[in-house]
């Protein structure tokens, strides 16, 4: 086990979006502007790292029978710390994020480090798992959110980039446009996994 | 009550505001059980028969145990001197009580109706980490609903849920035998779709109620 | 059983650490919370009540609800520079609040939205700032008009809406108009305007 595969794994191969496919909900709601992805991911990230390493921790006392809702409360209150947090120093990005923050708690890509990962290995590697995986899907969510913020509105970061004849495509910042942008950037992704193999 | 007011409610939950061609909530059901129709259908009642029943008791614990209010229980019982404010402990609050409610409506169900069980009971589980119905908990508390709204938003929102659920299943049928270009298949193709089914609800955000 | 108490008993020993955890946790962000929300308010009435003395704003309370806010010109309080009011009213996917400010004689001299979640790139635009200016298009078109000017240009009214979001547009404008007759009411009326042909040519 070689800490720098723990870290980096998260990145393509294990990628938590593309190629486990978890944590579509989010990563489809918040990926209409860069500023919600990467502050969705940062958050997603830091619940990741602690909930990992608080069940590496406590893994060799936790009753077998009463795992998961120990994870889930674990989960719980760090997902409410970073609530708490943002509502009171981040309150416009808060807001934009909307229910989606206190909805990390049923993020599958968390309860799934802790149960597949956190619950069976030292504490380190843990906390590079979390790193990695929360690195990971911050990434996926920030390519995605570029698509859709710059086609779909012209800017990045807020800022706009767009010469002013261009027409933005409303309909990538739109419901529809996540669903889209994520379908063609999971073919490509296969569509480059089966081409290296060949 | 308001008649009106509730049909309103159910309009929006099921067509406007679908919860998952809109609010992009319960996606992983949405792809994963969708390959065929009598999983869609099962899951999707499982999901409006919990769905109602979360919206109902999170919000007699957000109103009754976590608000700071005089009919506070904690307030009544250790007759504090102010209401405590305890809502900073939703999240935990909430996902514990779906959690434990999903175990008990499984153990209920099983004694009651065996044949019931066999065609939801293996969906139940799977239900916990449905954000979906997390996530209507929340929506109920975010538009301040209250008691019966919350169930009927709770409701309609699970009969969103399974309509979306039951289309896709009927599209992916037909898919099996369409010749899709290899990378696309599986899970790609079932976002394309579930974004041209989205265009289409769009069409009813122009519902002027 | 005596396993089932057992477990029971770890889970809720669980829970309450992670509870007291996040007492603790909510004692350090709840002042902060609420200086936000607050912020947001002194931040609208300073947008709204520009001509104001923002030390000099005060709230007009009945049966605990806020029903304007009263600006003064210095902190004498002797002369008012206006009055302030929160106008709602739903639009396309959520409750729209705007802070809205007008001059003695209800001629409006300040707005600013406070909350919307209206859909992105849409009915959001009604808070766009376009590149190179500093405040809102849509919502620089309210100032200088009075109640009965208010209405979207489908209702045959001076407001541009936003395109593809009518219901937001309508929602903004319609939820001031009925906030400014309330106030006219509850004021009793506004003043006369000084001298109406002469402010038309000023703008």
């Amino acid at each position: 086990m070689s800490m720098m595969s723990e870290f980096s794994k998260g990145f393509y191969k294990e990628n938590p979006v593309f190629k486990l496919v978890l944590g579509l909900c989010p990563t489809l709601a918040v990926s209409n502007s860069v500023q919600n992805a990467i502050g969705m991911g940062v958050a997603a990230t830091f619940v990741l790292i602690m909930s990992n390493v608080i069940v590496s921790l406590i893994r060799k006392g936790v009753p077998k029978k009463i795992r998961i809702p120990i994870y889930i409360v674990v989960i719980a209150t760090f997902v409410t710390i970073v609530d708490l947090v943002m509502a009171g120093f981040a309150p416009a990005l808060h807001k934009s994020l909307g229910i989606f923050v206190p909805l990390i708690v049923v993020n599958c890509i968390i309860l799934g480090r802790a149960e597949a990962f956190a619950g069976k290995n030292p504490v380190f590697y843990s906390f590079l798992d979390g790193l990695g995986m929360g690195l990971g899907f911050t990434f996926a969510l920030t390519i995605i959110s570029i698509v859709r913020e710059l086609l779909g509105n012209g800017s990045l970061w807020g800022v706009p980039l767009m010469p002013p004849s261009f027409e933005p495509v409303l309909l990538l910042i739109l419901p529809p446009g996540a669903f889209l942008t994520l379908g063609l950037f999971l073919g490509f992704f296969n569509w480059l996994d089966a081409k290296r193999d060949a | 009550m308001d008649l009106n007011h509730l049909f309103v409610i159910t309009i929006s939950a099921i067509f406007i505001n679908n919860f998952v061609l809109n609010r992009f909530l319960g996606i992983c059901p949405y792809i994963g059980v969708s390959k065929n129709m009598d999983s869609a259908v099962g899951m999707g009642m499982a999901v409006v028969f919990v769905m109602t029943l979360a919206s109902m008791v999170t919000w007699l614990i957000y109103d009754f145990m976590l608000k700071p209010t005089t009919s506070n229980i904690f307030y009544i019982i250790f007759s504090a001197k102010e209401p405590p404010d305890l809502t900073y402990l939703k999240t935990i609050a909430f996902i514990l009580v779906i959690a434990s409610l999903v175990q008990f409506v499984e153990m209920v169900v099983q004694k009651v109706s065996p044949t019931l069980y066999k065609s939801l009971g293996i969906y139940l589980p799977l239900i916990t980490t449905n954000c979906a119905i997390l996530g209507v908990a929340f929506l109920n508390l975010d538009e301040n609903f209250n008691f019966i709204e919350s169930i009927v938003n709770g409701f309609a929102a699970g009969v969103g849920f399974t309509l979306a659920l039951v289309l896709m299943a009927g599209i992916r049928e037909r898919l099996e035998l369409a010749p899709i270009p290899k990378p696309l298949r599986g899970v790609p193709i079932a976002f394309l779709m579930a974004g041209l089914m989205a265009i289409a609800f769009l069409g009813f955000s122009g519902l002027k109620l | 059983m005596k396993e089932i108490f057992k477990l029971g008993g770890i889970l809720l020993l669980v829970t309450a650490l992670a509870s007291g955890a996040l007492s603790m946790v909510n004692k350090i962000t709840k002042p902060k919370i609420e200086e936000q929300k607050r912020l947001v308010v002194e931040r609208a009435l300073i947008a709204a009540l520009p001509t104001a003395d923002p030390k000099a704003i005060e709230k007009v309370i009945e049966n605990d609800e806020i029903l304007y806010y009263i600006g003064y010109t210095t902190q004498e309080k002797t002369d008012i520079a206006g009055y302030a009011f929160v106008a709602k009213k739903a639009g396309y996917s959520s409750v729209i609040e705007t802070m809205v400010g007008v001059d003695t004689t209800g001629k409006i001299i300040g707005i600013k939205v406070m909350e919307e979640k209206e859909t992105p790139g849409l009915g959001t635009k009604i808070e766009e700032i376009k590149y190179g200016e500093s405040a809102p298009w849509f919502q620089l078109q309210f100032i200088n008009r009075y109640a009965g000017e208010l209405a979207v240009d489908k209702d045959n009214g001076p407001i541009r809406s936003i395109t593809g979001a009518t219901i937001s547009s309508r929602a903004v404008t319609n939820s001031i108009k009925e906030g400014l007759e309330q106030l006219e009411k509850r004021l009793g009326g506004f003043k006369k305007q000084a001298n109406p042909t002469q402010t038309e040519q000023v703008s």
